[in-house]
């Protein structure tokens, strides 16, 4: 069906590594959400690329949907603990979290 | 080159725009854009189930909750970022290009070697049923812990004196 393994591995690199170039050069809250995002695509794409290759598709599939509702939850927690240092610090730069006092 | 390549291209093209993207409504909606790419890599596997989560949720439901993030902080008040550095993605993107070409893939194509077959093909549902019933557990709590910081970090506003 599907050969081209080594193919899908070097696109899979390639994405994982935008999210991570994202998440280092970014100073925006939101932009690092967005470089998560993507970097756990690129994950799921390598789940189902080895679940195909060994024929576990099943235990695959299992795994994406767990990654996936466990995605979703932390993305919605996280961008809510953004809108939330927005409204206390007027900004959503990385480095206004420094300002948190316990 | 084939479809199934060309999703996989569609998709890291997708990514890179939605780093470079200035605007952070178009790098939300080139994330979803990602989003159905994967989606129909998944569908080009034949993982179905996986495939339509893939859509519905992470296509539509983040799209939404990162919408309206951004709707909800003002465009002025994002950080000063340095934009030279998301200029120059191409260029890194295109050096990590080439390296991966000389260097990642003959070790993927040792690892291809590697593989072996799994133990037998079970259905979906024997899967999360039966093998896998502890991450259900794991799921449901994630999604009761989810609910629970949105809930605290936006109470219920009570009367001010």
């Amino acid at each position: 069906m599907i050969n081209s393994f080594s193919t899908d591995w070097y696109f899979i690199t390639l994405i994982f590594f935008a999210g991570l170039y994202c998440m280092l050069v970014s100073r925006s809250l939101l932009r690092q959400f967005i470089g998560l995002e993507i970097m756990s695509k690129s994950c799921l794409l390598g789940v189902i690329s080895v679940g195909a290759k060994t024929g576990s598709l099943a235990l695959a599939q299992a795994l994406i949907i767990t990654m996936i509702v466990i995605e979703v939850v932390v993305v919605a927690a996280g961008l809510s603990l953004l809108v939330k240092n927005y409204r206390i610090t007027n900004s959503t730069d990385i480095w206004s979290l420094d300002n948190l006092r316990g | 080159m084939t479809y199934h390549t060309l999703l996989f291209l569609l998709v890291a093209v997708a990514a890179v725009a939605a780093v470079m993207a200035r605007n952070l409504l178009l790098s939300a909606l080139m994330l979803a854009l990602v989003s159905v790419g994967a989606s129909l890599i998944l569908f080009d596997f034949q993982a179905p189930w996986a495939a339509v989560f893939e859509l519905s949720v992470c296509a539509g439901l983040i799209t939404v909750l990162f919408v309206s993030a951004v709707s909800l902080i003002r465009h002025e008040a994002g950080a000063a970022e340095n934009r030279a550095r998301f200029y120059a993605m191409p260029l890194v993107m295109g050096i990590v290009a080439i390296a991966a070409w000389f260097y990642a893939v003959p070790y993927f194509e040792a690892l291809e070697n590697w593989a072996r077959l799994g133990a037998r093909p079970v259905s979906l549902g024997t899967v999360i049923w039966n093998i896998r019933r502890f991450d259900l557990l794991g799921q449901v709590s994630m999604l009761a812990a989810g609910v629970f910081v949105v809930n605290s970090i936006f109470p219920r506003r009570k009367k001010q004196k």
